[in-house]
């Protein structure tokens, strides 16, 4: 009699795994921010590391498993948090060395990593939401720490980031709430009241289109705040200028995962219904404002961390571009998001290492870095080859990709119009950047002050190396985990 | 009963477009706790005690007395009285509240669904407009934070409509969540009012390109 008993145990504990580490890390960030003490700080962040690399090895290692009950590691959750892991490694790194460099108090440094672990913690638990209620919970709770880490520099310029990030997500999200009660709606006819995603999934023949539509539209809006593009792509264009740099790095790639995420769940539900075509063309439309809002900015740009802020809104412009055409658009999207990802971190934690030298952000302050620092020219080199997609970065693949889909579909004046808007983008951004290498600056530089680590683009290095890697030499377990992720859209 | 509940919300409605003071709109929401519950009390048909008591939770001591309370500490310390800006006139407000009412009566008349109680819906429907409007006629971040408030309560109303039965605990969790948003938008109102002084919104005009 025993030994089943055990076996029910066993099996009872190791459902519970997710629950478990999202427990753990509260108490975590709570110690931190209650213990107070550096060398604290610093084991116990290498230790949520350790547990969050964990995680995600268990959770590829139980592909498609349901786990502590509203969680499910599926392969799209599975492949973003792979991202997450990487770059939650190379943040806290990055971290580690703008709070060094700053000297802020002990409270307000507790503060940052506390907040850090359970925004990440949020992140994961969006990732791998299997109700979309949860998903919703998450993507809510994400707000609220990125608020508060927005507000790090207590600056006004961050107060009012933070501010308009925290109130109009908010507003956002509970639109689309809104969207997921009429997902429920057009759910329960069927029976349908737990908005379990595979349950939904089970029964979208019988969903009407009205409210489908009618939810895309309301979840497609109130995640666009979370997911920088159209509509309400201003607060997070806000946030990722003043927020301190890791923290840009980080919420202006994971974080814009997270809510491409909760867009494509209700995709998903959409995809297997005749509203698929109308959904896609409701993506189509923001994708392409989203890139011609980006291609316009970046050309009256005067701020390098707003440059970068606009070019990821070109980016998840293509993304949702990808999306709305379909075809071999769905797999050219889950690259370009993982590439993007790594690709403008990179940039970002760069532009913190220039702060160094030149104190400030603005265009006309910062010029003639390779100069200054040649082994972070070297590194802002490559960012710009990458991240504008220029061969051999990953990015131009996936972007080739979502042109074959747009060429494919006959979708010829879409195409060409957006590929005149990145040939804008690609002027502006390439102007700028070459500024802040080889340009004269109006300012003289105090270069004595600061005296350059190389190793600090050890991270950017590898980054940039992961983007050209995965472009041309995509490993196996990468590529499966992509095309099991959009099995269900084909 | 639950017919009174839901018309005594709707007046709650166009009294926000008649406020001009801003302790009134405190004392709104604290109304909209009180009549959200009657509404869900009135409408179960048998109660179990973990409901009964998550229901009194939810309705009763946050929605009627935390998130009133609390706000209303923001509110004094900022020493906000009078809404000084009415950039549309009462009048107005209070006809795009009764055409909002209309618009909900007739769509949710048009619904005829099964699965949709249409008369949560309609004025669900109405208030999370209101709550829209509410938000774009005001120049202050604290009438921001009410007529989110506004929203959210729409918002509950709304899932009272579609009758989704979701797990206890993901109710908690979405409580607790909204919750805690609204204090740390409180927090922030207050390091505003410290920062710049004003809780008006030409201030947080920094951030543009």
């Amino acid at each position: 009699m025993k030994v089943p008993e055990l076996n029910n145990y066993l099996t009872l504990k190791i459902s519970i795994m997710f629950l478990i580490f999202i427990i753990l890390s509260f108490i975590l960030s709570l110690s931190i921010y209650l213990v107070r003490n550096d060398l604290y700080t610093k084991i116990i962040s290498s230790l949520f590391l350790l547990f969050l690399i964990l995680i995600i090895g268990y959770a590829y290692l139980h592909l498609e498993e349901t786990n502590s009950w509203y969680f499910k590691f599926d392969n799209p959750g599975v492949l973003l948090a792979l991202v997450l892991g990487i770059l939650s490694l190379a943040t806290f790194y990055h971290s580690f060395l703008y709070l060094k460099r700053h000297k802020f108090l002990v409270k307000q440094e507790a503060g940052y990593y506390s907040t850090l672990i359970m925004l990440i913690t949020a992140m994961m638990s969006a990732y791998f939401a299997e109700n979309i209620a949860v998903l919703w919970i998450s993507i809510e709770t994400t707000t609220l720490f990125v608020s508060i880490l927005i507000f790090h520099e207590r600056t006004k310029e961050a107060l009012e980031a933070a501010w308009k990030y925290l109130f109009v997500s908010s507003v956002g999200v509970a639109l689309a709430f809104i969207g997921i009660l009429f997902l429920s709606i057009t759910a329960s006819s069927s029976g349908i009241t737990d908005l379990s995603l595979s349950h939904l999934l089970n029964v979208t023949q019988l969903m009407n289109p009205i409210w489908l539509k009618m939810a895309f539209l309301l979840t497609l809006t109130g995640f666009s705040a979370k997911m920088g593009i159209f509509p309400l792509y201003t607060v997070a264009v806000d946030a990722h200028t003043v927020a301190p740099p890791p923290i840009s790095a980080f919420i202006s790639t994971t974080l814009m995962n997270v809510g491409f995420l909760g867009i494509f769940r209700v995709f998903t539900v959409v995809a297997q219904t005749e509203v698929l075509q109308w959904a896609q063309n409701v993506l189509i439309i923001a994708g392409v404002i989203s890139i011609f809002m980006s291609a316009i900015q970046l050309l009256r740009i005067k701020h390098y961390k707003r440059m970068f802020a606009f070019s990821s809104l070109e980016h998840m412009g293509l993304v949702a571009l990808g999306l709305g055409i379909g075809g071999i658009g769905y797999y050219a999207v889950f690259l370009h998001l993982v590439f993007h990802s790594f690709a403008k971190a990179g940039l970002f934690y760069q532009i913190g290492q220039v702060h160094q030298y030149f104190k400030s952000y603005w265009i006309k302050d910062a010029a003639g870095y390779f100069n200054i620092n040649p082994t972070g020219g070297l590194m802002l080199i490559l960012g710009l080859i990458t991240i504008l997609a220029i061969p051999p970065s990953g990015l131009f693949i996936s972007e080739f990709l979502i042109f074959k889909a747009m060429f494919v579909q006959g979708q010829y004046y879409i195409a060409v119009f957006v590929l005149i808007l990145l040939t804008v983008i690609i002027y502006s951004f390439s102007k700028n950047i070459l500024h802040l290498l080889y340009g004269e600056a109006d300012k003289d530089v105090e270069q004595k002050l600061v005296k350059a680590n190389p190793y600090e683009t050890i991270s950017q290095f590898i980054l940039f190396g992961l983007v050209i890697y995965l472009g041309i030499n995509p490993p196996l377990f990468f590529t499966n985990l992509i095309n099991n992720a959009i099995a269900i859209l084909n | 009963m639950t017919y009174l509940f839901i018309i005594l919300y709707a007046i709650t409605l166009i009294y926000f477009a008649l406020s001009e003071r801003v302790k009134k709109f405190v004392w709104l929401l604290s109304i909209q706790g009180v009549i959200l519950f009657g509404i869900v009390f009135f409408s179960l048909n048998e109660i179990e005690i973990f409901d009964f008591i998550f229901i009194l939770a939810e309705t009763i001591l946050v929605k009627t007395i935390i998130v009133p309370w609390f706000i209303n500490k923001v509110r004094k310390r900022n020493n906000l009285k009078r809404i000084h800006e009415p950039s549309v006139p009462v009048f107005y407000s209070i006809i795009v509240v009764v055409i909002s009412l209309l618009i909900s009566f007739l769509v949710s008349n048009h619904l005829q669904s099964n699965y949709i109680h249409t008369k949560y819906f309609t004025v669900s429907f109405a208030s999370i407009l209101f709550g829209i409007y509410f938000i774009i006629i005001h120049k202050n971040i604290f009438s921001h934070v009410v007529g989110y408030l506004i929203i959210e309560n729409g918002i509950f109303l709304l899932s009272l409509a579609v009758g989704s039965e979701m797990p206890m605990m993901v109710n908690m969790a979405i409580l607790l969540d909204v919750l805690m948003g609204v204090l740390v938008l409180g927090v922030f109102i207050n390091r505003i009012g410290n920062t710049f002084e004003s809780t008006r919104i030409e201030q947080l005009s920094n951030l543009k390109d």
